[in-house]
């Protein structure tokens, strides 16, 4: 298992730990942000396109400037089903269409914080845009100031970053990649702002 | 020239002629063989005189041979089938440059075979895309929809090879075969139709065989001829059934032991014709491409049954003995397990054209052998409409019944 961070190189995870076998890695967490682990046994692209990966957090110490009402982790990805090494089906936490059909449920104007992970195989880039608001984007979370003021953004493979927003209206509003063809393969969601 | 007693000398013309005219004849033979000599001698000297024969690229191609998948490895069997020797420098599995072993060496010589091994964690049921780039970065591609394990010669993989040929070949030759006291209740005229029918059966199975040959042939290395292969299974094979006929109906005259003799050709013709079919289904089990398994299975019982009344029409005016009757039934079925044992477990793509093709002549020259029975039998005219709707009938039998298999 291969973590992004700052460690030393016996515990990087380029190794393959042999099935039975028991590896304990550790490291200090460092630097703060929104961080990426996933396996590192070839075939790479196959083993990350089938889904060996996960996202981790490491807090800033002193905290985030403002305190959130909602706390939402969304890691962007593909299947290829039938391994012709290509994406069918695109999704945001698994399972394609998911916060279509069950909308998350969000107040007017509390603050919504989004950790945004892209780790799609295949695909050169990946997108998230918001309808009917603008959001502050932390790229990868490492420091405390937004970059951008913006209502959509792009990442490559294992890009990530923190969103912070608030909803000024009740409603729905769909969520979604703005590579419109993933969207309509499945990555795409709503909120359901509820007024306060 | 020791021995030879010193003649008289003799006027030119007077001359025997034996020992000078073979010399002359070898002579006339041997003279456009030294000029051709000659000339291709010039060509390679004055470097293509004249011509530009340097090709911009290399030529270079390979022929895939067979791929067998064990646990977490990759064997994949080819020929170089290029005009000179190629060296392979990289393999991509899936989009990813893997490490491999050729065996005896990269370097293939021209119609030379190498074993390439990848350590490889294939998965069951998924597909893989091997692209192959020899040294002067020409790539070679060759796809494996769907990966399952390479069969082994143990027991139990003899033993349903075994089951395979006995379903798809000799059950239902025999089952087919017991229409016969039905065909011997029938009249004459039925019994045309029923040869007709056979006639009908066994030219699609001629057709079916002939295409099937000749897309296994594209596959072929361009080096093998494919198309020349199938071209000199189907002639040499029908001349040869053709002839062997020819000196049995000299030898036995044109009664019933004639009539035995055609219905044991239809049954050896048949039986190329499975031999073929075991072939090719030995072939796509031992590769997991007949994953649809019990379905095609069915189809070819079905199909095949239709082949064990082909055995019996020609002697439903005879009384063969039972354990004849038997032998002709093992003849026409029983090939189909030995070609499922070699099409399973040592499958070559020229050999399964070549008997393909073998097949196809077997059947073409049974048709014409019922075609001349038929005239020589009945007063009719062989193209009456009994034989029409005969053999439409059989065609269409054939069709109708592929239906399930393809």
């Amino acid at each position: 298992m291969h973590f992004h961070g700052v460690h030393v190189a016996a515990m990087d995870g380029a190794e393959p730990i042999q099935p039975g076998a028991t590896f304990v890695y550790e490291f200090d967490a460092e630097p703060f942000g929104l961080h990426l682990y996933h396996c590192h046994v070839l075939p790479l692209a196959a083993h990350i396109a089938k889904g060996l990966y996960g996202t981790f957090i490491i807090d800033p110490k002193e905290g985030y400037k403002n305190k959130a009402d909602k706390e939402l982790i969304m890691v962007m990805a593909g299947f290829d089903i039938d391994f012709n090494g290509e994406n069918d089906i695109y999704q945001v936490n698994t399972i394609p269409f998911h916060y279509d059909k069950h909308p998350i449920k969000i107040k007017q104007n509390e603050l919504v914080r989004v950790f945004l992970v892209n780790i799609l195989e295949y695909d050169m880039i990946n997108s998230f845009h918001m309808h009917g608001n603008f959001f502050h984007y932390y790229p990868t979370g490492t420091n405390l100031t937004p970059s951008e003021f913006t209502d959509t953004i792009i990442q490559g493979q294992g890009q990530r970053g923190i969103l912070e927003f608030r909803y000024k209206f009740p409603g729905n509003y769909l969520f979604h990649a703005h590579k419109t063809e993933f969207a309509e393969l499945g990555w795409v969601g709503q909120f359901e702002v509820e007024a306060q | 020239m020791e021995g030879t007693i010193p003649q008289p000398i003799e006027p030119a013309s007077k001359r025997p002629a034996p020992k000078s005219a073979f010399g002359k004849t070898l002579l006339q033979l041997a003279l456009p063989v030294l000029l051709l000599a000659g000339v291709i001698f010039l060509f390679l000297r004055t470097n293509g005189a004249g011509l530009k024969v340097e090709p911009a690229a290399p030529i270079e191609a390979v022929q895939f041979d067979r791929v067998m998948l064990t646990p977490n490895k990759i064997e994949l069997q080819l020929t170089n089938t290029s005009p000179q020797d190629i060296t392979l420098s990289q393999i991509v599995v899936n989009d990813s440059f893997w490490a491999f072993d050729a065996a005896p060496s990269r370097t293939i010589p021209r119609l030379g075979k190498a074993t390439i091994t990848l350590a490889y964690p294939w998965v069951e049921g998924e597909a893989y895309g091997l692209r192959m780039f020899t040294s002067s970065a020409v790539a070679f591609d060759y796809a494996i929809d769907v990966a399952t394990e390479t069969k082994s010669a143990d027991t139990s993989t003899l033993l349903s090879f075994t089951l395979i040929g006995l379903y798809v070949g000799l059950i239902p030759v025999l089952l087919g075969m017991l229409w016969l006291p039905v065909l011997r209740s029938m009249s004459q005229q039925w019994v045309t139709f029923f040869t007709a029918v056979t006639i009908g059966l066994l030219i699609f199975l001629g057709i079916d065989a002939t295409s099937e040959a000749l897309e296994q042939a594209t596959a072929l290395g361009g080096a093998f001829q494919g198309v020349g292969i199938v071209g000199i299974g189907i002639v040499a094979t029908f001349m040869l059934l053709n002839a062997l006929s020819r000196r049995q109906e000299k030898l036995t005259g044109t009664g019933s032991s004639r009539r035995l003799s055609l219905a044991l050709m239809v049954a050896l013709s048949i039986g190329l014709h499975n031999f073929g079919e075991g072939l090719a289904i030995g072939a796509s089990f031992a590769v997991g491409a007949a994953a649809l398994g019990t379905f095609l299975v069915v189809g070819f019982i079905i199909q095949n049954i239709t082949e064990g009344l082909a055995i019996v029409t020609p002697i439903v005016n005879d009384k063969p003995s039972l354990l004849r009757l038997a032998l002709m039934g093992v003849l026409g079925g029983a090939p189909a397990i030995a070609g499922a044992w070699v099409g399973g477990l040592s499958y070559s793509l020229p050999a399964s054209v070549l008997f393909l093709s073998i097949g196809a002549g077997a059947v073409f020259v049974v048709v014409y052998e019922l075609l001349r029975m038929l005239q020589k039998d009945s007063a009719q005219n062989p193209m009456s409409l009994t034989l029409f709707s005969g053999v439409t009938a059989g065609m269409l039998v054939l069709w109708v019944t592929g239906l399930f298999i393809k």
